[in-house]
């Protein structure tokens, strides 16, 4: 096993002693969340500013059968993959077609236009006050009432999750993904569909964030009507980055930054944002890899010294 | 028989026609060349082969199949691949993944390709390193591709296109930018794929043509103005002016 899997592994056991069992949820639930973001930012090369439009479509649908209806969990669970993934197939049906500043611009409106459907089909949606009394029910006995439960249950879906995506962004499509980003006209020219295999990814990419926005509805027991606004979208985008987009395990360091930011510096300090907006610009000015990348650096750098002094002695 | 033929192929691009009616018959096994001067209409007439440009009219038939206006990403699965006159590969991917991708395009089947891992398919890393091997890269397999020099990266642009197993090869002058040296070695290399594939092939070098070629085409502002053996071309008066004529002299 990797030295990274067992560092995934000593999180997920260490975390909820260190914070509150709903962030320690929230960490993972935000890193399922960017994992699906990082195939299209960081493999595919397409920077989508409207994922929570899949990630709140699902956290609705699901959200409002587990309330009228009391469906079972992994009913919840499959259901709500299954919106992100076809609202991700319609958005991503409209987008793929488009490139640069287009792109972003579209992904960004359709968002706003899921946005505006939740703001006023308020008889379903709740509209500004949200979708609440979201339940979270008891499955082969044991209550996910109990905040222990329900985190043990959120981060053993987020290591399934690490794993699929492991999979895929080491097989063929892997690859392809990352030659279309790199070149697609030569992409194209050795075979690939690049719309096609670009729409893939986003079906992929909101499967996942399919996943993420019904766990989240679970986990506070309602869907917010931020859940589907830009501000979420961005959210997810700016972690991604500050953990690194150019690795599989990087959105997973985002989330631990930005929710370990916004949860417990919050607190304390209302202008937080701020913070954030420091840790970005040193992202962006110095490690354009993320933390990933400035771990990495670290430890390239004392090799290195290492290196020399022993040369030295 | 011609692999690949054209009939009265033309594109314009708004009031310039790049490509004027232009027929061609490109014989199975042979290496056919493409000769004019800068902007005579050869590259528009390669992306008008593979499918990145679509006729404003006239026919494309490659093996007895009508190809005219079908996509990229289509004409490549039939078995055309061709390299680039400018450097157009995957930079950020090592050289391996580079020539990977494109033997994998060309498997027919695409079962387990979002699962399976991709070190799993040998026999798809085997035409990779193939493909390498057969323009001396094989040493580099694991560097990117932007590391490389731009001689190297002129043999990589021809690896990626080996690496399809073509029925068909378009080769967009290879040796576009090398030096003297470098030039050389593309052209004895150009010359070691000669029988193994068939292969058309772009250059506005005549030294470079003429040694290697079995049929040469010559364009003038988009239309064919000669066809024949190396040594009828270069014996024939209109090719003389149109290369003497003041348009281009290498
Ligand atoms: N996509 C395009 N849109 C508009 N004009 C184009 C386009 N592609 C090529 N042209 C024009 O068509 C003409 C033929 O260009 P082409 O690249 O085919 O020439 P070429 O024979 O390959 O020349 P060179 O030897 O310089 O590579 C040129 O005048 C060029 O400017
Ligand atoms: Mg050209």
């Amino acid at each position: 096993m990797s030295r990274a899997w067992l560092a995934v592994f000593a999180a997920v056991i260490l975390l909820p002693l260190a914070v509150r069992h709903a962030i320690a949820s929230e960490i993972w639930i935000f890193a399922i969340f960017g994992l699906g973001l990082n195939l299209l930012l960081g493999y595919t090369g397409l920077l989508s500013f409207g994922q929570s439009t899949f990630f709140g479509s699902a956290g609705y649908v699901s959200g409002y059968l587990l309330k009228h209806y009391g469906i079972n969990v992994f009913a919840a669970l499959g259901i709500g993959v299954l919106v992100g993934a076809v609202s991700a197939a319609l958005v991503g049906y409209l987008c793929v077609q488009r490139s640069g500043l287009y792109f972003i611009m579209l992904t960004f409106a359709l968002n706003q236009m899921f946005y505006f459907i939740a703001y006023q089909w308020t008889t379903v949606t709740g509209g500004e006050d949200g979708m609440p009394g979201i339940g979270r029910p008891v499955l082969l006995g044991v209550d996910f009432r109990q905040p222990l439960a329900y985190y043990i249950f959120v981060a053993l879906l987020f290591l399934v999750s690490l794993w699929v995506m492991k999979r895929i962004v080491e097989s063929p499509l892997g690859k392809i993904l990352q030659a279309i980003r790199e070149n697609e006209v030569r992409a194209q020219a050795v075979g690939y569909d690049g719309a096609r295999l670009k729409l893939l990814a986003f079906v992929i990419g909101g499967a996942f964030s399919g996943l993420a926005g019904v766990l989240y509805a679970m986990l506070f027991g309602i869907v917010p009507l931020e859940a589907i606004g830009f501000v979420f979208s961005g959210n997810v985008v700016f972690a991604t980055l500050i953990g690194g987009s150019g690795s599989l395990y990087g959105p997973i360091v985002g989330s631990f930054v930005f929710i370990w930011l916004s949860e417990s510096v919050s607190v304390v300090w209302a202008r937080w944002p701020l913070l954030l907006g420091v840790a970005f610009v040193i992202v962006v000015i110095f490690f354009r890899g993320g933390c990933v990348e400035a771990w990495a650096r670290f430890w390239s750098w004392r090799e290195r010294r290492r290196m020399a002094t022993r040369l030295a002695s | 028989m011609a692999l690949l033929r054209t009939e009265n192929v033309t594109k314009a691009f708004g009031a310039l026609t790049a490509v004027n009616g232009v027929s061609l018959e490109v014989e199975a096994g042979s290496l056919h060349s493409i000769i004019g001067p800068n902007g005579a209409g050869k590259t528009t007439l390669f992306n008008l082969f593979t499918g990145q440009l679509t006729p404003t009219s006239g026919r494309i038939v490659f093996d007895g199949r009508d190809i005219t206006g079908t996509p990229s990403h289509r004409v490549a699965h039939l078995g055309i691949a061709r390299s680039f006159q400018r450097t157009n590969v995957f930079p950020a991917l090592s050289l391996l993944d580079n020539v990977w991708i494109a033997a994998f395009a060309r498997r027919g089947s695409w079962r387990g390709f979002a699962w399976r891992r991709a070190d799993r398919y040998p026999e798809v890393t085997e035409r990779a390193l193939a493909a390498l091997r057969d323009v001396g890269l094989q040493d580099r397999a694991n560097q990117l591709a932007r590391e490389i020099s731009h001689g190297e990266q002129r043999q990589l642009e021809l690896a990626i296109a080996l690496a399809a197993a073509p029925r068909l090869l378009l080769l967009d002058e290879p040796a576009a930018g090398l030096s003297p040296d470098e030039t050389q070695r593309m052209v004895a290399l150009v010359r070691g794929l000669k029988g193994r594939y068939t292969i058309v092939l772009i250059e506005h070098k005549m030294d470079i043509i003429m040694g290697v070629s079995d049929r040469v085409s010559v364009m003038h502002f988009g239309s064919l103005i000669a066809e024949g053996t190396p040594a009828e071309i270069q014996r024939n008066a209109d090719v003389q002016r149109a290369y003497l004529g003041g348009v281009v002299v290498e």
